[in-house]
């Protein structure tokens, strides 16, 4: 086995120092019963030469697209090479957690500028050292708004939120008889205020909307934060494609109290839904209740500046089953990732690809909005996402894109009912005017409706 | 490593007008500006101003304030720091991997299903268990997802249940846990080995009782929804009467859940579906060597027994085997079932941390399963040799045997006034991570030392030599100790300052 460094007389030298013959002789602890008869039923070792080319052929056994238009919380950005470059470096690769301050420093003050930087984004006071994923951000922050809003038992949820995110919040409530998790709907593709007011009561700890929302909608948090505020309930952004906040006003400067959501879009591949970015970010009263690892800055021994884990009288190795969260671990190479991305970015670069990202959108729609098949749905602003209805056979439309390569937007019946025959669409800065205008030539040749 | 220069914060090296990315030309209209006004992107106040070149140095001299795996031994009792092979990061980044989307039609993802499949058949092996979701994206959310099933369980069998017995001995995410699932923590004492005591347990200090695991189970019965225990425990030992404690839980209905952070000294040894485990998680980060990345991603796949499949995450990868003619091989196809109505749900967004998952199945091929016992030995047999060349210069908190990993106390030393912290921090003055420190809680100022299957005699003994050259130090100059570390890039660093002012960001003077 190529991993393991002892020579088999090197071996034997272990072993003699120990003092037993065999290695098996080692496993004394575990009772003869309970140990396994004979070997594991599974292949024998793999040269990396045959092991290579055994997921080279699964990895090609997956469809390449020419240009795919589904984004739907998973979005194809154009990757700097400084980002794989430095992130292969083993000393961050290789590293773990950064328990000792003083061999850690590199990790430690990395958290720390990802940490400005999500807090410049979503213009809020604190955040943490990143968290899993856009869902489980959900679950962590409505919990914690459950907790900073102590006798508040209940979250508003809007169902423009992304549909999975949903999902991973309805798992992680069902445990809570105690808690309870509400929908509000949609009007018109964003969050109905009516439905919003009639719902929002004493019991109601905070209320999550989407911004932009799952139809690519940018929903007004100003407008929703009255209300809200009103009810003394917090308001909670969610983003599944942060570089939107390229574009948009930051979540905590237009009326939210608490954002969380995705930045996978920060300097990573689809990559089949993982490993993402989960965020989440608050205001200064509540630093004490946010859940995961989180970095301070402070001086060592001759009074130089260093970083630290910190606070961590909230986390579970300290406060087992008082503690904000299980979490003890976070996306670290992801968070560097975006880190090193939004540092080669800078400020121009993010608003100019966030631009180009509202241009490409609204050229694509432009463009299908040609075709008779295609109609508008909605009327709001949209980041790089959007809805159109499309009259003609869906399966025929998926299979004339994919002969051609082409991965289409996401047939919407699937998450919603009432949006049957709808198409969420996307599109960002890799797409080309050719690759917009050849999804348009083919959408033309599909057969009209029978 | 150890460059003693400083590195300022990227933010107080910005300047105005410098760029670290071009964009395309835009080939399309400019964008209409459809927001409104409030909504109008309004500035940043910390994004840097920074060329390529300053970006790449800044993050390159960042790095060599780290220590990883390649460096040397990383002997981090239960994180498992072993090597990283390269073949896994060249496999994860295959662009037929990374450019497939999660919401793709399973038609254009066959790789990735079958992928996952695989993977799964590898753990059902490894543990003896026949249900598997990879979805969990660490082990702690494979903790949850693991209770989860067990009161998704309980729930469909008419009973709640409000209990969840864990020892004493056990990881902090195991009571953190059990609560987020909504469930009421009875602590089970642990013996000195940190084995479940199933008899009473009297302090000798407070004289206090403390009720052990028959106690227990006798009084709550059909109030214990499960117990989870960690196996080889928190100090490397087996929990050698585990087959009985699962018979009396299981006899009051109870489940039992098995905390697999140091599985990888049991693959192919022992496997957990063998002893009564009815849901156990697994550390991929650990067991199969994917990148601890300083902190993650990591990946936490729960396998369970077939009364738990029913309510496993959504979507469940199948295989449908295509029926051929005789003698030929039969075709597979693959495909996601999302329908399963007795699901918990899903617990990540899409299927996890899928890059995670790749790296973990090219371990496996690249092991085998005769590759994979071989590396469960070896780890044994380095654990036991550092114990075998340190014992008598640190203490040996237990005598009991243990397998992948060694755990000292500090008792020797503090007669000196040395102690942990400072063993710990003066092993980086010699150009080592130390090991894990404090923990497990049961053992005086612990020294958990795992140096995995990946070191050789020439590095354990250079460990070695270095840990008994500081063990006499501690007797001709404590101070040194007092002092360390101060060959690194900074000393001590005031924590209780950090925690009691925190400053979390950088904001613009």
């Amino acid at each position: 086995m190529r991993y393991l460094p002892s020579s088999p007389a090197e071996d034997r030298a272990l072993l003699d120092t120990i003092g037993v013959p065999r290695a098996e002789d080692l496993l004394v602890g575990i009772p003869e019963s309970l140990r396994l008869k004979g070997g594991l039923d599974l292949p024998a070792q793999g040269s990396e030469q045959e092991v290579t080319w055994q997921m080279l052929d699964l990895a090609n056994r997956n469809t390449r697209f020419c240009a795919q238009f589904l984004g739907a919380g998973a979005y194809d950005h154009f990757v700097p090479s400084a980002i794989d470059a430095m992130v292969s470096r083993q000393e961050w690769f290789t590293a773990y957690t950064p328990y000792q301050p003083e061999i850690s420093q590199g990790t430690l003050q990395h958290i720390f500028e990802y940490q400005t930087l999500i807090c410049d984004l979503t213009g809020l006071d604190v955040t943490n050292a990143s968290l899993y994923d856009g869902g489980t951000a959900c679950v962590e922050t409505a919990l914690m708004a459950v907790r900073v809003q102590k006798k508040r038992n209940t979250v508003l949820v809007s169902r423009g939120l992304h549909p999975l995110y949903r999902q991973v919040l309805a798992t992680n409530f069902a445990p809570h008889d105690d808690l309870k998790l509400v929908e509000v709907d949609l009007k018109d593709g964003v969050t109905d205020l009516a439905d919003l007011q009639a719902k929002l009561n004493g019991d109601v700890a905070a209320v999550m909307v989407g911004y932009p929302n799952f139809l690519g909608a940018v929903e007004d948090l100003t407008a929703l934060a009255g209300p809200v505020h009103a009810a003394g309930a917090l308001l909670v952004s969610v983003t599944q494609e942060a570089l939107a906040f390229g574009w948009l006003e930051a979540p905590g400067k237009a009326g939210a109290d608490m954002a969380c959501g995705e930045a996978m879009s920060f300097g990573n591949k689809p990559n089949f839904g993982g490993p993402y970015l989960g965020f989440l970010a608050v205001k200064d009263a509540h630093k004490r209740e946010i859940p995961g690892r989180v970095v301070g800055q402070t001086k060592d021994l001759d009074g130089r500046t260093g970083y630290v884990l910190t606070l961590t009288a909230r986390e579970q190795h300290i406060r087992r089953d008082k503690a904000t969260s299980n979490i003890c671990s976070n996306q670290g190479l992801v968070a560097l990732r975006a880190n090193i991305y939004l540092q080669v970015a800078g400020p121009e670069g993010l608003k100019g690809l966030a631009e180009q990202n509202v241009a490409k959108a609204q050229y694509l729609r432009q463009r299908l909005l040609e075709l008779p098949d295609m109609e508008p749905v909605f009327d709001h602003p949209f980041f790089n996402e959007f809805v159109l209805r499309y009259k003609g056979d869906m399966a025929a439309l998926q299979e004339a894109c994919l002969a051609e390569s082409l991965l289409p937007g996401l047939d919407l019946g699937r998450f919603y009912p009432e949006y049957q025959g709808c198409i969420l669409w996307c599109a960002t800065e890799l797409h080309t005017r050719r690759m917009i205008e050849s999804l348009v030539e083919i959408l033309a040749r599909v057969p009209a409706t029978v | 490593m150890f460059l003693r220069q400083r590195e300022p914060l990227s933010f107080e090296r910005s300047v105005p007008g410098k760029r670290g990315m071009d964009l395309p030309k835009l080939d399309v209209p400019t964008a209409k500006d459809t927001r409104p006004a409030h909504l109008k992107r309004s500035g940043f106040d910390a994004l840097p101003e920074l060329s390529e070149v300053e970006v790449i140095r800044h993050f390159t001299r960042l790095s060599k304030w780290n220590y990883g795996v390649d460096d040397g031994i990383y002997p981090l009792g239960s994180c498992t720091m072993k090597h990283n092979p390269r073949l896994n990061e060249k496999v994860a980044g295959m662009p037929g991997f990374t450019d497939s989307h999660p919401m793709a039609p399973d038609a254009l993802i066959q790789g990735n299903l079958e992928t996952l499949f695989t993977l799964q058949e590898w753990l059902k092996e490894i543990t003896g268990l026949p249900g598997v979701t990879l979805q969990p994206s660490a082990g702690a959310a494979g903790e949850l997802t693991g209770v989860m099933l067990i009161r998704a369980y309980h729930v469909a069998q008419g009973a709640k249940r409000r209990v969840i017995l864990i020892p004493d001995s056990g990881h902090g995410t195991n009571p953190a846990t059990a609560a987020m699932a909504g469930y009421e923590v009875v602590e089970l004492p642990s013996l000195p080995d940190g084995t479940i005591s199933f008899d009473d347990v009297t302090d000798p200090v407070n004289g206090k009782v403390r009720k052990g695991l028959k106690t227990l189970v006798n009084e709550l019965g059909a109030e214990i929804a499960g117990a989870m225990i960690t196996n080889p425990n928190t100090v490397g030992v087996f929990e050698y009467r585990f087959k009985e404690i699962s018979d009396l839980l299981h006899s009051v209905g109870a489940l039992v859940y098995m905390d697999g952070a140091n599985m990888n000294a049991l693959v192919g040894v022992a496997r957990p579906g063998d002893f009564g485990v009815d849901v156990m998680h697994l550390n991929l980060h650990k067991t199969m060597s994917t990148p601890h990345g300083g902190g993650g991603p990591g990946a936490g796949p729960v396998c369970c027994v077939e009364k738990l499949v029913p309510f496993l995450p959504v979507p469940v990868v199948v295989r449908d085997t295509v029926k051929v003619g005789e003698g030929e091989v039969p075709k597979h196809s693959y495909r996601w079932d999302w329908n399963r109505p007795q699901s918990i749900g899903k617990v990540h967004t899409f299927y996890g941390n899928f890059g995670i998952l790749v790296r973990a199945l090219t371990y496996c091929l690249s092991h085998g399963s005769d590759g994979l016992k071989e590396a469960t030995l070896r780890a044994i047999v380095n654990a036991n040799y550092i114990r075998a060349r340190l014992k008598g210069a640190y203490a040996l908190h237990i005598d009991s045997p243990s397998l992948h990993e060694v755990v000292f106390s500090d008792t020797l030393q503090a007669k000196h006034d040395v102690h942990t912290l400072d063993i710990a921090k003066r092993l980086i003055d010699h150009g080592y991570h130390p090991p894990t420190i404090y923990f497990p809680l049961i053992v005086p100022g612990a020294l958990m030392i795992e140096p995995t299957e990946s070191e050789g005699k020439d590095e354990l003994d250079a460990f070695c030599d270095t840990m008994l050259a500081i063990a006499k130090e501690v007797e001709t100059d404590p101070e040194a100790l007092h002092q360390a570390p101060t060959l690194a890039p900074l000393r001590r660093m005031d924590e209780t300052t950090a925690a009691r002012k925190p400053v979390l960001r950088w904001t613009k003077a």
